[in-house]
Order: C-alpha cells, then sequence, then structure tokens
C-alpha cells in the first residue's frame, strides 16, 4: 500500500490497523477530564484507607495527608493524559504498529471541525490556537488576583483577607502570570507562526506538540486548586522551608510546576529541532526572520534551565509529603540550595519571557515602518549576548541572602554586563524606528509601548543589580514595580502587539483596532501610574508582600491601586476587542499588513499542510523601504570636495 | 552623545576613502538636516529632567527619615549617581519615540502604505557610537558599583580586627535571632542580656550575627541601611556604625509566613552614658 | 499521476507519515535526543549539585545517616555495570543491523532489554534494603533521590530495548531504516553516564569535609 503525500510522491505505507486515529478517534477532553478525576478519586479513596487520618509527625504535620494529596495530584495527571491519549504513541511504537498517512492526516485534525481544538491534535496551527486560549485564561485569572491583592493595599485601614489568603494569592499571582508570560508569546506565536515563518509544513515533532500543550492543560487544575486547599502561601518563589509550614494546597503549585517543566522542555526540544532542521530551502542562517532567532533563544534557556526549578520541587514535594531533608535545616538541609536550584531557572526565565515578544516586535515594527531591520546582526548578536550572560547572573536574587558576600563582586559585574547586548536590542529597535515613516495601527502602538516600558525596566534593572543599591531596594516594592515593568510592561504590551499582529493570519478576521486601542492606551497609562507609584513606595522603603503598612507608604498605595483597577478595565476592553472580533470582524485577507516574511505568503486561513508547494527563499524577509534620500546629497558633497581639491591642485 | 549618532548609510557605499566628504562637511550636512535639530533640542531637554527626577528620588527615600549612617549615605549617593548616569539612555529613548510619532511622517489608513521609508539596513557609526556609550556607562557604573560595595563591606565588618580597636570604639556583637514573627537582640558581651528592642550606643561600631529558629527572615535597618537575611541553620554577619541619635525602623524583608507584614520592631540609637545605663537596667554588665 | 507514480520508483525510502527521506527524519531525531539529553543532564546536575553543597556544608551536623550507617557501595557499580552492558549489548544490536545481521540485532536488544530489567528490579532491591530511612538527614534524602533518579532512568531504558524487540518483530527495524535502534543506545549511553556520576558521588562522597557547623537555632560552631 502507497500514499500520495504533498501530492509529489507515492510512500509506500505500513499496514493500517483499524480506522485512521486508531484510539485516538475515542479520546477528546472529556474523556481527559473524566478519566483524570476517577483516576484521582480512586487514589484518594484507596490511599485514605492505607494511611490513617490524623498520622502527624514531630512538627505536628499531616504527613499522611501531605503524601495523600500529592498522589492524588499526580494521579490526576496521568489519568488525564491517558484519556485523552497521550499513551497511545508510545504504545502504537513499542507495538511497531507506526502511523501511516491516514493515521497523521487524522491526528492533524483533518476533516474534524472544530472538534479538533478538543482533542489531541498534532497540527501545529491547531496547537497554536489551544496555547492561545489557555494563555488569555491564565492571564484572565492572575489579572483577578491582581486586583483582590491591590484592594488589600489600597484599603490601608483593615485586613481585606485573613493573612492565609492573602499570601496564597499573591504566590498564585505569580506563579500563574509567570506561567502565562512563559506561554503567551512563545506558546501561540512559536507554534502557530515559526514553522509558518520558516516554510515548513508542521513542527518537528507534532505529536510531542500535542503533549507540551496538554501536559500544560494538567498542570493547570492542581495549581488553581492549591487556593481551595488551603492556599500555597509562599509567594511565587515558595522559598523553603517555609513551604513545609503551609496547608497542602502547596503541592498543587509543586505538582503544577513539575508537569509545567515536562511540557516547557518538551516543547523546546520541539521549537529548537524544527528552527535547526526544517527551515526551507534557501533560508541560510543570515535570512532566517529575527522572531524564529528569538523563539530559539528561548528554547535554549528553557531546555537547559527548567530542569533546575523542576527539581528543586521534586526536592521541595519531597521534603514536604515523605519528610526528606534536602531543605530542612534541622534534618542537614540547606535553604542556600534551594535559593540557588530556584534562580538558576528563576533568572534566565524572565529573557524566556522577554525576548520571543522582543523579537516578535521587531518583525512588526519593520512592516509598520516599511524599513529594513536596523542592523540584523547586532539583534542577532544581542540574542546571543543576553543567551549567553543570563546563565550568569542568578546570584544576584540572592545579594543578601549571605549566601557569599564574595560571589557579590563578580555576578554584579555580570549583571551589569547583560545591560549591553540588552542595549543592542535596544539599539536595533530605535535604529529602525530612526526616520521610518510610522504606520499608526495597533500593533505599532504596541512597539512605543513596549520600547518605553523596557527602559524603564531595564534601567531600574540596573539598580538593582548594584549589591548597595540592592542592600535598601531587596524584598522591598521598588523590585516588584521593575519585574512587573519587565515582565509586564514589556512583556505583556508586546505579547498585545504581536498577537494584535498575527490575529488575522491566525483567526482569519481583522482585529477591531478602534476599541482594541483603548484598551491598550488606558491599560499602559493606567500601568504607569501604578508601578510609578510602587517605585515611590519601594524609595521609601515599603516591604513587598505585606498586608499592612505604616501609614508613610498610604497615598502611593492609593494611586497604584486605583491604576491596578484601570489596568484591569483596560485589559477587559482589549479582551473584549479579541473576543468579538474573533466570532464576527471582517474576515482579513491573507496578507493585510504588506508583510513580506512566509507566514503572510500562504493562504487566510492557512490549509493544512501550508504551504501547496513549499518556498524556496531567496533574500531575507526584510526588503523594504526606497534608496535613501540623504545618500544622493552626500554623493553630491562628496563629488563637490573633490572637484575642489582637483581645483586646489 | 549623540551629536554624529544617527547618519545614513554612508558605511553601505562602497566609495573609495578619498571620495568621502571631509569628517566637518559631513557633519554640516548632518547638522542641517530638518529634524536633527529639533530632536538635539529635545534630547537635551528632556536630559534635563534628571534634575527634578533625581531631587523626587532623595525626597521620597528621606521621607522617613534621612541617612542614620554611613552605609545609608553610600546607598542613597549610588542610588543618585544612577540616576544621573542613567539620564541621557531614557532621555535618547524617549526622544526618538516621541519624534518619531510625528517628525519623519506618519501613515493612516488600511492598506499598506505605498509610500517606503529609506533602507537604512546598518550604520557603522551610529552603532559603534551606541554601544561605546552604552558600553562606558556601564563600565562606570561597575566600576563605581564595585568601589561602593567594597566601602560598604568595608564599614560593615570593619577593616580593623576588634581586639586592636581603641576602648571607646570597641565594637559591640549582637547576635540577632529572627523567629516568626520577632526579632530578639542578645548582647553576648554585656552579660548575655537580651531585648526585643534594639538598643546601640552611637558612633560605635555594631556587628551583627544573624540567624532564625524556623524560616528565611531579612533583618533590614531601614535606615541605617543594613540588610542580611536571617537562614535557619547558618549564621550571617553585617556590621554597622550609626551616626545619629534617635529612633529606627526595623522590619523584615523576606516574606516569613502569615504575620510577616507585622514583624517590626525599633533601634534607638543613644550615647553611651545612656546605653550603658540601659545595659545596668537591664541586668547586665558594663561595656568594658 | 503516472509520473509522480513513477517517482516513487526512486530508491531512497521516505518516512510513511511526511513523505520525506529517512535520512531526513533520522537526522531530526537525532537531534531532538541530544536535547532530550541535554535537558536532562540538567535535572541530574541538579540532583548532583544538591548532594555536593549539602555534603559540603553538613548543616547543623546532619548529614550523615545515624550512626553513620552509610550504603554500601557494591550494589551501586553492580547497577552500573548493568547498564553499561545493555549499552554494549544495543551497540552491538545496532552494528549488526547496519550490516544486515538480523540475528545479531534480536540477540543484542533482547539480551539488553532483559539485563536493563535485571538492573532495574536491582535498583528496586537496592532502594528497598538501605541501612536508613529517607528522613534520616541530608545524605540519606540525596541518595534515595539518586538512586530514584536511576530507577527512572532504567525504566525508560526497559521500555525502549524492549521495543526495539516488538519493532524488529513488526518489520519495522529494517537495514535501510534502523535509526530509532541507534537513538535508543545513544540514550543508553547517556544513562551509563548519568549512572556512573550518581554511584561516583553516593560512593565516594560521605563523610562531611565540614566539621564545625552551627548548631541549629544557635550562635555556637
Amino acid at each position: 500500500m502507497t500514499a500520495v503525500i504533498h501530492e509529489q510522491q507515492a510512500v509506500p505505507q505500513p499496514k493500517q490497523h483499524g480506522k485512521p486515529g486508531g484510539f485516538l478517534r475515542h479520546t477528546n477532553i472529556v474523556t481527559g477530564v473524566v478519566l483524570g478525576l476517577v483516576l484521582a478519586l480512586v487514589t484518594y479513596a484507596i490511599g485514605g484507607l492505607l494511611v490513617p487520618w490524623g498520622t502527624e509527625n514531630s512538627n505536628f504535620l499531616q504527613v499522611g495527608e501531605s503524601a495523600l494529596v500529592a498522589a492524588t495530584y499526580t494521579a490526576w495527571v496521568i489519568g488525564f493524559m491517558i484519556g485523552i491519549g497521550a499513551f497511545a504513541g508510545p504504545i502504537r511504537w513499542w507495538l511497531g504498529h507506526d502511523l501511516t498517512h491516514a493515521d497523521a492526516e487524522y491526528l492533524a485534525g483533518k476533516g474534524q471541525g472544530r472538534g479538533k481544538y478538543w482533542k489531541y491534535t498534532t497540527d501545529h496551527k491547531v496547537v497554536g490556537i489551544q496555547y492561545l486560549v489557555m494563555g488569555l485564561f491564565l492571564l484572565g485569572f492572575g489579572g483577578l488576583l491582581a486586583m483582590w491583592i491591590r484592594t488589600e493595599l489600597g484599603v490601608t485601614w483593615a485586613e481585606v483577607f485573613d493573612p492565609n489568603f492573602y499570601n496564597s494569592i499573591i504566590g498564585t499571582h505569580g506563579i500563574v502570570m509567570v506561567i502565562a508570560m512563559i506561554i503567551i508569546a512563545a506558546g501561540p506565536l512559536g507554534n502557530f507562526i515559526m514553522p509558518l515563518m520558516i516554510g515548513a509544513r508542521d513542527m518537528a515533532f507534532p505529536r510531542l506538540n500535542a503533549l507540551s500543550f496538554w501536559l500544560l492543560f494538567a498542570a493547570v487544575p492542581p495549581l488553581v486548586s492549591n487556593l481551595l486547599l488551603g492556599g500555597m502561601r509562599d509567594g511565587w518563589t515558595a522559598y523553603q522551608p517555609l513551604g513545609t509550614q503551609a496547608p497542602v494546597g502547596m503541592i498543587g503549585y509543586q505538582v503544577c510546576i513539575i508537569t509545567f517543566a515536562f511540557s516547557t522542555g518538551i516543547a523546546g526540544v520541539n521549537l529548537f529541532t524544527t528552527i535547526v532542521t526544517m527551515r526551507a530551502r534557501g533560508m541560510t542562517w543570515n535570512r532566517v526572520p529575527v522572531f524564529v532567532i528569538g523563539i530559539l533563544a528561548a528554547a535554549i534557556m528553557g531546555l537547559v534551565w527548567f530542569p533546575m526549578y523542576q527539581y528543586s520541587q521534586v526536592m521541595a514535594l519531597s521534603d514536604f509529603a515523605f519528610e526528606s531533608a534536602f531543605f530542612i535545616p534541622q534534618n542537614g538541609g540547606s535553604v542556600w540550595l534551594y535559593e540557588n536550584l530556584f534562580w538558576l531557572l528563576g533568572h534566565p526565565e524572565v529573557y524566556v519571557i522577554v525576548i520571543p515578544v522582543t523579537a516578535a516586535l521587531m518583525e512588526v515594527m519593520v512592516v509598520f515602518l516599511r524599513k529594513p531591520l536596523f542592523s540584523y546582526k547586532i539583534a542577532v548578536a544581542g540574542f546571543a549576548g543576553v543567551v549567553g550572560i543570563s546563565s550568569l547572573v542568578w546570584v544576584h536574587h540572592m545579594y543578601m541572602t549571605g549566601w557569599s558576600p564574595a560571589a557579590n563582586y563578580p555576578f554584579m559585574l555580570s549583571t551589569e554586563l547583560i545591560s549591553i547586548p540588552f542595549g543592542f536590542l535596544v539599539l536595533v529597535m530605535l535604529g529602525t524606528i530612526w526616520r521610518g515613516k510610522v504606520w499608526t495601527r495597533l500593533p505599532m502602538m504596541c512597539v512605543y509601548a513596549l520600547l518605553w516600558n523596557k527602559i524603564v525596566g531595564g534601567i531600574t534593572g540596573v539598580y538593582l543589580s548594584d549589591v548597595p543599591v540592592d542592600q535598601y531596594m531587596h524584598g522591598g516594592m521598588f523590585v516588584v514595580a521593575h519585574f512587573h515593568f519587565m515582565l509586564m510592561g514589556a512583556g505583556l504590551f508586546g505579547a498585545m502587539g504581536a498577537i494584535a499582529y498575527w490575529f488575522p493570519k491566525m483567526t482569519g478576521r481583522m482585529l477591531n483596532e478602534r476599541i482594541g486601542s483603548i484598551g491598550l492606551w488606558l491599560s499602559f497609562f493606567a500601568f504607569q501610574l501604578t508601578f510609578g507609584s510602587m517605585f515611590v513606595a519601594g524609595l521609601q522603603g515599603q516591604p513587598r508582600r505585606v498586608l499592612q503598612f505604616d501609614d508613610a507608604f498610604n497615598v502611593s498605595n492609593w494611586l497604584s491601586t486605583i491604576g491596578a483597577y484601570l489596568i484591569g478595565v483596560g485589559m477587559m476592553i482589549f479582551l473584549y476587542a479579541i473576543i468579538t472580533s474573533w466570532r464576527s470582524n471582517v474576515i482579513a485577507p491573507s496578507n493585510p499588513w504588506g508583510a513580506k516574511t512566509l507566514e503572510w505568503q500562504t493562504a487566510t486561513p492557512v490549509p493544512l499542510n501550508n504551504f501547496p508547494v513549499l518556498p524556496v527563499v531567496t533574500s531575507d524577509p526584510y526588503d523594504y523601504g526606497v534608496p535613501d534620500p540623504y545618500l544622493a546629497i552626500e554623493k553630491k558633497l562628496s563629488d563637490e570636495n573633490q572637484d575642489t581639491k582637483v581645483g586646489a591642485r | 552623545m549623540s551629536i554624529v549618532d544617527d547618519r545614513p548609510a554612508a558605511a553601505d557605499q562602497p566609495e573609495e576613502p578619498t571620495n568621502r566628504p571631509e569628517v566637518t562637511y559631513r557633519l554640516r550636512e548632518w547638522l542641517a538636516r530638518p529634524y536633527v535639530r529639533p530632536i538635539l533640542t529635545m534630547f537635551v531637554l528632556f536630559c534635563l529632567l534628571v534634575i527634578p527626577i533625581a531631587w523626587l528620588v532623595v525626597f521620597f527615600m528621606n521621607m522617613s527619615g534621612a541617612p542614620a549612617s554611613d552605609i545609608m549615605s553610600e546607598i542613597e549617593q549610588t542610588i543618585l549617581v544612577f540616576t544621573i548616569v542613567s539620564a541621557p539612555l531614557m532621555s535618547i529613548t524617549l526622544t526618538i519615540l516621541l519624534y518619531s510619532l510625528f517628525g519623519w511622517g506618519r501613515v493612516t489608513g488600511d492598506e499598506p502604505p505605498m509610500q517606503e521609508s529609506p533602507a537604512i539596513r546598518s550604520n557603522a557609526i551610529g552603532s559603534y557610537l551606541w554601544i561605546g556609550a552604552t558600553s562606558v556607562l556601564a563600565a562606570f557604573l561597575v566600576i563605581w558599583g564595585l568601589l561602593a560595595l567594597a566601602n560598604i563591606t568595608a564599614s560593615s565588618y570593619g577593616s580593623i580586627p576588634a581586639n586592636q580597636q581603641p576602648n571607646s570604639t570597641r565594637p559591640i556583637d549582637v547576635n540577632v535571632t529572627g523567629q516568626q514573627w520577632v526579632w530578639t537582640f542578645e548582647y553576648p558581651d554585656q552579660g548575655k542580656i537580651t531585648s526585643d528592642v534594639l538598643v546601640v550606643p552611637i558612633d560605635t561600631p555594631i556587628y551583627f550575627n544573624v540567624t532564625s529558629v524556623d524560616v528565611i527572615h531579612s533583618f533590614w535597618v531601614v535606615e541605617l541601611g543594613v540588610k542580611i537575611d536571617a537562614n535557619p541553620g547558618a549564621i550571617t554577619n553585617t556590621g554597622v556604625t550609626p551616626n545619629k541619635l534617635g529612633n529606627f525602623n526595623i522590619r523584615c524583608a523576606e516574606l516569613c509566613g502569615l504575620h510577616h507584614a507585622y514583624m517590626e520592631t525599633q533601634i534607638q540609637v543613644v550615647t553611651q552614658e545612656q546605653f550603658d545605663s540601659w545595659v545596668r537596667e537591664m541586668g547586665g554588665k558594663r561595656t568594658v | 499521476m503516472s509520473d509522480l507514480t513513477t517517482k516513487s520508483e526512486l530508491p531512497v525510502p521516505r518516512s510513511a507519515t511526511t513523505g520525506e527521506p529517512v535520512i531526513t527524519t533520522a537526522r531530526r531525531n537525532r537531534l531532538g535526543i541530544w536535547l532530550c539529553i541535554v535537558s536532562d543532564a540538567a535535572g541530574t546536575v541538579a540532583l548532583l549539585v544538591a548532594y555536593a553543597y549539602l555534603w559540603s556544608l553538613n548543616v547543623n551536623n546532619a548529614w550523615a545517616p545515624p550512626k553513620d550507617t552509610w550504603a554500601d557501595p557494591l550494589p551501586f557499580w553492580l547497577i552500573w555495570a548493568g547498564a553499561v552492558v545493555a549499552a554494549l549489548a544495543m551497540w552491538w544490536a545496532v552494528a549488526g543491523i547496519r550490516t544486515g545481521r538480523t540475528g545479531q540485532f534480536i540477540t543484542g536488544s533482547v539480551l539488553a532489554s532483559v539485563v536493563a530489567l535485571v538492573t532495574f528490579i536491582g535498583q528496586i532491591v537496592q532502594l528497598s534494603t538501605f541501612p536508613f530511612d529517607i528522613t534520616d538527614g541530608a545524605y540519606a534524602s540525596t541518595t534515595f533521590w539518586l538512586c530514584i533518579a536511576t530507577a527512572l532512568h532504567l525504566s525508560v531504558v526497559g521500555f525502549l530495548t524492549s521495543a526495539m524487540v516488538g519493532r524488529f518483530r513488526a518489520g519495522r527495524v529494517t537495514r535501510e531504516d534502523h535509526s530509532h535502534a541507534r537513538l535508543v543506545a545513544m540514550w543508553m549511553t547517556w544513562v551509563c553516564v548519568a549512572v556512573f556520576l550518581g554511584a561516583f558521588f553516593a560512593t565516594t562522597m560521605n563523610t562531611s569535609p565540614n566539621t564545625n557547623s552551627p548548631t541549629f537555632g544557635t550562635f555556637q560552631e
């Protein structure tokens, strides 16, 4: 038996086992959730029989309960993955029942309508949309928690929440937003747009692509449900040994991170391999769009550093549920070990968020300025420099821990050095704006928002990289304002621009820019108010993660809370624009912006195989613009100069 | 800094070096372009904004009290220097962003614009200037920071061993213990008296040994610029010489559980006589 | 259509799902496995760092297990030897299939999966017979987790090697297309390195060099 693939070759096929798709014809999100819940309940019931309730250890912690909750959460993840069909692939491989072309097409969602978005679908475009919706959900949930936090801090005369719940929501807000920001650019755009951009038919490992999304999906319920199980209480860093005092909600956080790290690692392998091996013919390394380089940089950092964070949580879970001694000083554990493992990922993770977004907006700005990218090489050098140095700066989160006062000197040096490659990226963006005629559309407006926030965040970052300054600022509101400028100001506003730019390609409809712009600018100015006031609170000396504070900080906190509510309103308006446009706005043409990268050269909606014929690339995608008129003037001046020289002679 | 920052892509032109105009010609031509002078003016004006901003930074930092030690003065000075040095970078970004919105032409409408912008793919002079300027600024800040760190480390730990110092400034050891959610101060050389308020004599080096009995806390004496984590299972050290009388804030700067926000106490900087009588009141030995 | 069919007569074996030459997909898969190894190595390094760091600190003098009952070194090295034998058998099998000796392939992969299974059982036995519990100090905790990591690695090896047997019987491993067998062997080589590092740490770094760590909650060194 043979099959004709991409209308080119007839390829011999392995034996077809059953209908195309096999077992996966019967699985979808419903079977996944049902089986996950059933397995979790069964585990909980059996475990409850084995471990009598009320078993306490010497610290009066409910040991049995912790192990039971850990097992239940793990059962949920495994059950869900079985139910969604994640194990069908390995089992078929083990049996030698390899996929036929018909199987692969079924798995990619051929002829399944909207049902494919609820299944273990391998098509990169489906995975991209799934990531987008998941990212928006997480941003909404994290934003809601942010409103609660600001409410607590704005009501300076009383405690709105009890301390346990307040500490839980600051931690949950933090980690939800970090996960949301990691996936909001690299997820939808890295999956949907990047393969199109390099002229590939799909990702390198389509089934791993589906796996990475559904692992993320499985990781979210444990995290969200921690609030129902007493909360995680310890901030998003979940420093130990404070974590071992928390209610069992802490385990939700740990299981979420362990699962999410698998998801990120798999996505990193997939993105990296796709970019390195699947570029269209002629797309040499100096013709690769800069966004692809950005995704590559993020994939490298995620691959290398996420396992550190994952293992720190494995150890923390072991401490929590099985009383091992990694981070319990009484039994020989070290708090500094946790801090090191955590921040080994913790800092590169910031660049995992910021770099893809920055690179995406570089793609945006060339289109809306009709100008080539200013100095592609400096941009690539900037990404490489940031990736390289980012692995050598983590100790700046630990200046004040007393871990190693002597290490503060070299790490201060490396941290301040990272501002130089980071400056390269700013140079590229400013150089591209220089003398450009701006086409004032919503994605381009996000470039302005990103650049301003990034420069504020970057400069305050240089403050904090300095040990003496950090001695005053560490653990204070200045730090909070700084990283919100970076992660939200640059990351989220940049992601809004990138999503607005690729919205027509991804959804097939134009974005309602009138409403979107109102949301964007309201959020932007409210953002300045919120976090500008937070800088003031930090300078005044307000510690972070407090729910009550001295009256001296009242005014800046009130302003901050007002700003936060306005951000909430602005973001709701932007979300409204996205949802209504997605449902019913005008149909988008295939290349509404007149852009030159490959993803705009194929039809909208994108066909299953992306390109009828795979493209061949002959130049880089930045061939915009007209010859510089000032060059002619300069030439003339030069000639006159030559004449005078000749005359003098 | 940006005088010759942004030239057209002359470097792309494969011209013979002898055909190039003199530097002055090029500079004059550049300055004559309609966008250059507005941009330079905006740049200078925005740079001047650093004066009120720097004033505000110091104002906010001093709202809860002026520096009460050399360390805090050094920190405040460093923050001021960083603010001033970062002004040109801030200013050039703001200038280009704002000017580009109206200065070089703007296109609206739904269709991709027909009018294209100049194809500037690179600019050697501009790039070198930017990279050079940011590197110089970063290098200056690194060197300033390293020196400042060496300074505050010297005044934290003291460069002279305790037993060689003259009696009048013989340092006082304080053992600081953090626990949820109180600070305890023990004076080992004053007969192991303990207190929940830190009382120290002015102009005397105070050495802190810090630990915790449960979770991580961070010992922060706000107006004295002292901060060090209190780690369970480890002892960390720092120190300070207070130079102002009065009561100042001690806070916890690391999330330490439910009542982290309330883990506050005070440091009272008093004269040597007051300190001695306080020690006697607490039942301890007089300072040697 | 007839033109297209003639193209399929080309001798290049192609992937059934994407139609690309199997050389292309094999190269892609190899990069993927390398990246998986990098990622797994990062996690292994995290465990080893935890071991070495806690060993060097000896916080609260609680590194050593009660009464200094260190784990017996022999089982660590036996397990490592098992992993090495399995990997060598797999490479031998790969060498066989490359030259078309299918008998050598099936012998090698059956041997590899049997050895992997025995080693895995040995690892479980070692985990259940340690003279200490996971709660008995930092050495106990880190050693337990190093061995759990080894057990997980070996279980993956068992899955992969036994799959080679099944896939061969289903006709999916041939002289022309045996790239998956090479990938399995690559992975097993890395597992040998990981198991070696764990065994090396757990058997050579026992008594902590730091003998004067402060007692918890006090200022006495």
